[in-house]
């Protein structure tokens, strides 16, 4: 494609979870004639079942429009990249703002600024992008567009009238935003005579087409099937098709200096062309990459391990495939004592790893069982080397250990100011130390945190959300590692230690977390036809002691002849069901006692 | 096809679908309320034993159990037609033992007379407890000395044995009444006793209100304790446990190794995994090849015997292995197990070869006995015989 650049918009929307990003997205698709209304399925960007399901968008996305003012009569060429709205997912959001000039910041008009608005806006500001507010659900009785326009004035300095109105979900305000984009975002600039140089912002694995590329062509073009190549790896790449978002792939003849489209690269890997890498000409080389963005790190990990032994093969191939697709997924083969072979995987957040079992489970039809998630740990040993550790089962004895680091965050808690007070307790009790507090405007507050990331791993969301009645929300980033007086409570059942049950606590708190552990396993694992002790240990020495009931009755008291078929099939169900238990040692565990650990902070 | 037994010989079950209340912990096919089906019911019953003779491929019967819901809401002449209609269609022999379950609030000396003269040779009685307050929570219409009456009644009618069943388990029992219970039965003398701890069965008022906490839930360890106490005070006593639930008064005569002479043939027929053919709705029977059971709707019962059609509703094919897995399942209730040399006169097959890994795995576990002569539950493995019997569902 070959455009007067003046006549191209490359925007995003941003906004907090909820707030109305897709409807709007939808709106726009709809009102700019896109997409048939007759065509809409209901949030046409989010297209993975469980994206709907779950009111999120989990990868960027990417769609071309074409508008024409009502004045002028020129056609202007709208890209908008939708972006991930949890913090999970922050380094799409990224990749994302680079390849824009623009961004709309969505903000709900029933809630006002969240922790997620703000910590997007921040990042496009890094990119230096121009913004446009946009107050939505305008349409709803409990909307308070004064109170929230005032919030957004006092953000981003801007006057009431600067903030656009709308409600994406009736159509009001969607021409005036439509004039906002191209009169406010300014076009791309780019040089089309420049060697190529596309930014790779997302992509996707076709079985047929390989890795697509989604680019952005900052400057040059991308004309046929001339050879590109990959300016991290010098790779060459065939393209097989370009082609822009419409919003399903079209493909075109050629893209040029500030344009957004797509590359399909016959690549089998998603690894071999990388978000954040360069694509440029294979015979007319740029001399430097565009300023790319570090791959995603893993800050959660987990064990995932197949309920049946004999699918190990299977969830080894759902995770080949559903890696082509999530290049954020890292995943190396592990094996427990306790629970035979399975993965240990890592990923870039609590609500990522539940959507990637979720998706194994549903998509691939595996049964799973995943341990307690763990951050990663850097251990200094006596001998002076540092390891990671993202396994507490894998921590070496102590006596080898000079000093533990783990993963801190700062966190920002945004919430009316009456709940100042319960987030205040909420934040210490996990250790988290107060750092400031600004105030939104009268009613609303922000409050900044340090806290180890182990400590809002595991049902911090809930308790934030239910010490607030819903109202509060949190966003976080990474900081640093620091030492800590980290210990490994080892769990023996039955006297003998069961690796995947480890997990590394605080000193102060191992002896309550390790009653609280061995009472909870008491209660989950069934009885036994013997006493079976559980015991939390740190160091050899027992913090804690429950002991599993023994059976004592388990007998059907009548069987005569009218019975037999069925007190038959009941011995059978209840033989079934205990064979579904995973044998440590003597001792049958249901999965509920590994996801036991993960209660623990309730 | 396995051969069972040669002395082996079946057993006839017929039952009675009716009671004067539904007790709130009965899951049995029983049904209150419809007196005006109890004469097309018992001309149903004496049409299909009349006809049922061809339709038998087993052997012939030894014990007849006429079992309910509670049989006496018939009147006893219509019970005797029944005997006698069994004996005449089925060549049921005077010498069988000849059960009628009685419900102690609604037997006479005369009707009891009359069961007896017509042939009937044991009485089982339903006492549940002995225990007014017990008998109050099982929703039972009798009270204790309905159950002391009966019991005499039925010794001055003839009947030289009685089994009395009572049960345990029952929300808000203590173990001193329930003690008490089994003190008062042993002291009536009767020559067996049948002991069921309360099980909550889905779809019961018992089990809604226990479950819904409007009663107690019994406890599994105090259940245990109240079963240890009734082994003690039976023993002591002078009755031998042959079965999960089930005890015999000693009397001279009886073999070591074996059931006692006064426990139950008839369910010892069961327990055998021998043949039996049921007749009345909802009846179950097992001919060797397949176990069936009848409709479970007495109406839809009487309707089909009348017209002639099959009473079958439900149909299993058991094949040898199947027959096997339940001969263990079955037999291993029984204090006396299963003897290698029964097993290989039915099967043609050592029944060591079959169930290697069972046998040795629940042995090393202490919960079978196995010697020169069979395989028996360990005396401790009683109450948790569901581990032992489900190790042998291959």
């Amino acid at each position: 494609m070959s455009n007067n650049l003046e006549f191209v918009r490359n925007f995003c929307i941003i906004a907090h979870i909820d707030h109305g990003k897709s409807t709007l997205s939808d709106r726009l698709l709809e009102d700019t004639g896109t997409i048939a209304s007759r065509d809409m399925a209901e949030q046409v960007l989010d297209r993975m079942e469980l994206e709907r399901e779950k009111g999120i968008t989990i990868k960027a996305k990417a769609v071309r429009m074409l508008y024409s003012p009502a004045e002028g009569g020129r056609t202007y060429t709208l890209n908008l990249i939708d972006t991930p709205g949890h913090v999970d997912f922050g380094y799409e959001v990224s990749h994302a703002l680079s390849a824009c000039e623009g961004a709309l910041l969505v903000v709900d008009a029933t809630q006002g600024i969240e922790a997620q608005t703000l910590a997007n806006l921040y990042l496009a500001m890094e990119h230096d992008l121009d913004i446009i507010p946009v107050l939505n659900k305008l349409d709803l009785p409990s909307a308070d567009p004064e109170g929230v326009s005032a919030e957004i004035e006092e953000l981003l300095g801007v006057s009431p009238g600067d903030i656009l109105r709308v409600s994406a979900k009736d159509g009001t305000g969607v021409d005036a935003l439509l004039t906002a984009i191209v009169e406010q975002i300014r076009p791309p600039v780019g040089d089309s005579d420049e060697p190529l140089r596309a930014l790779v912002f997302d992509s996707h694995y076709d079985s047929y087409k390989g890795v697509v590329a989604y680019v952005r062509v900052v400057d040059g073009s991308i004309a046929g099937e001339a050879p590109l190549q990959i300016m991290s790896t010098g790779r060459k790449v065939e393209p097989l098709e370009l082609g822009i978002f419409g919003p399903d792939l079209r493909p075109v003849e050629s893209l040029s200096a500030g344009d957004v489209g797509y590359v399909a690269t016959g690549l089998k890997n998603v690894r071999d062309c990388r978000v954040g890498d360069t694509l440029t000409g294979w015979q007319r080389a740029a001399t430097e990459p565009l300023a790319g963005f570090d791959p995603p790190k893993p800050m959660v990990y987990a064990g995932l391990y197949p309920v049946e032994n004999d699918d190990y093969e299977d969830l080894r191939d759902a995770l080949e495939k559903l890696q082509l697709n999530d290049a954020s997924l890292v995943y190396e083969p592990e094996s427990s004592v306790a629970l035979n072979l399975g993965f240990r995987c890592g990923f870039l957040g609590l609500l990522h790893m539940e959507i990637v079992q979720e998706r194994l489970e549903r998509e691939y039809e595996l049964d799973l069982l995943a341990t307690a998630p763990s951050v990663e740990y850097e251990v200094e040993l006596t001998s002076g080397d540092t390891i990671s550790v993202d396994n507490p089962a894998e921590l070496p004895d102590m006596s080898y250990i000079s000093e533990i680091r783990e993963p801190w965050m700062q966190i920002s808690l945004f919430a009316p100011k009456d709940y100042i007070g319960p987030l205040m307790e909420l934040a210490t009790s996990h250790r988290g130390g107060f750092d400031k507090m600004e105030f939104l405007d009268a009613s609303r507050v922000v409050l900044y945190f340090d806290i180890p990331l182990s400590e809002i791993l595991v049902n911090f969301h809930d308790q934030l959300k239910s010490c607030s009645r819903g109202y509060a929300s949190m966003d976080y980033r990474f900081t640093g590692y620091r030492a800590g007086d980290l210990v490994k409570m080892t769990i023996l059942v039955n006297e003998e230690p069961v690796d995947a049950l480890s997990v590394i606590v605080h000193r102060e708190s191992a002896y309550a977390k390790g009653s609280l552990l061995v009472r909870r396993l008491k209660d989950v694992i069934p009885p036994h036809l013997f006493p079976v002790p559980i015991q939390a240990a740190v160091g050899g020495k027992v913090l804690a002691r429950a002991t599993v009931k023994v059976v004592r009755k388990d007998v059907l008291a009548k069987c005569y002849g009218g019975d037999v078929t069925r007190k038959r099939k009941l011995l059978e169900k209840q033989k079934e069901g205990r064979r579904r238990l995973k044998k440590v040692g003597k001792v049958e565990l249901p999965q509920e006692a590994f996801m036991t650990v993960l209660r623990l902070n309730d | 096809m396995s051969t069972l037994s040669s002395g082996a010989r079946a057993g006839l079950y017929i039952h009675v679908p009716f009671c004067v209340a539904k007790c709130p912990y009965c899951d049995f096919s029983s049904y209150s309320g419809i007196e005006a089906l109890y004469a097309p019911y018992v001309e149903a019953l004496l049409q299909h034993i009349a006809s049922a003779g061809p339709e038998w491929p087993g052997p012939g019967f030894d014990t007849l159990y006429v079992g309910g819901g509670t049989p006496t809401v018939l009147s006893a002449d219509r019970l005797a037609d029944v005997l006698s209609a069994c004996k005449s269609g089925l060549g049921l022999p005077h010498d069988a033992e000849i059960t009628c379950e009685a419900n102690p609030g609604m037997v006479t000396g005369a009707s009891l007379a009359i069961l007896a003269e017509s042939g009937f040779n044991r009485l089982s009685l339903g006492a549940q407890s002995l225990d007014s307050g017990v008998l109050r929570t099982l929703g039972r219409i009798h009270d204790p000395e309905a159950v002391y009456g009966a019991f005499r009644a039925a010794r001055e009618a003839g009947f030289a044995n009685i089994g009395l069943d009572l049960m345990y388990g029952i929300p808000w029992q203590t173990l001193e009444v329930w003690r008490d219970t089994l003190h008062r039965a042993v002291s009536l003398d009767p020559e067996h006793l049948s002991l069921y701890a309360l099980t909550l069965e889905e779809g019961t008022p018992m089990a809604e209100s226990v479950w819904s906490g409007v009663l107690p839930e019994p406890d599994e360890d105090h259940v245990a304790d109240m079963y240890a106490l009734a082994q003690a005070v039976l023993a002591d006593a002078g009755y031998v446990q042959y079965e999960v639930s089930n005890w015999a008064r000693r009397c001279a005569g009886d073999t070591p190794g074996a059931p006692p002479r006064l426990a139950s043939r008839h369910n010892l027929h069961y327990w055998h995994n021998d043949r039996y053919l049921g007749i009345g709705s909802a009846a179950h029977s097992f001919d060797g090849r397949s176990r069936f059971a009848r409709c479970t709707d007495p109406k839809e019962y009487v309707r089909r015997v009348h017209n002639g059609e099959s009473t079958r509703e439900f149909c299993e094919q058991i094949d040898e292995s199947l027959e096997m897995d339940e001969t263990l399942m079955l037999g291993l209730r029984l204090m006396s197990g299963v003897t290698w040399a029964r097993f290989q006169e039915r099967f043609s097959i050592d029944l060591r070869s079959v169930y290697p890994q069972a046998l040795a795995g629940l042995s090393a576990a202490g919960m079978i006995e196995v010697d020169a002569e069979g395989v028996r539950m360990a005396p401790g493995a009683y109450l948790i015989g569901n581990r032992v019997f489900a190790e042998f569902l291959r």
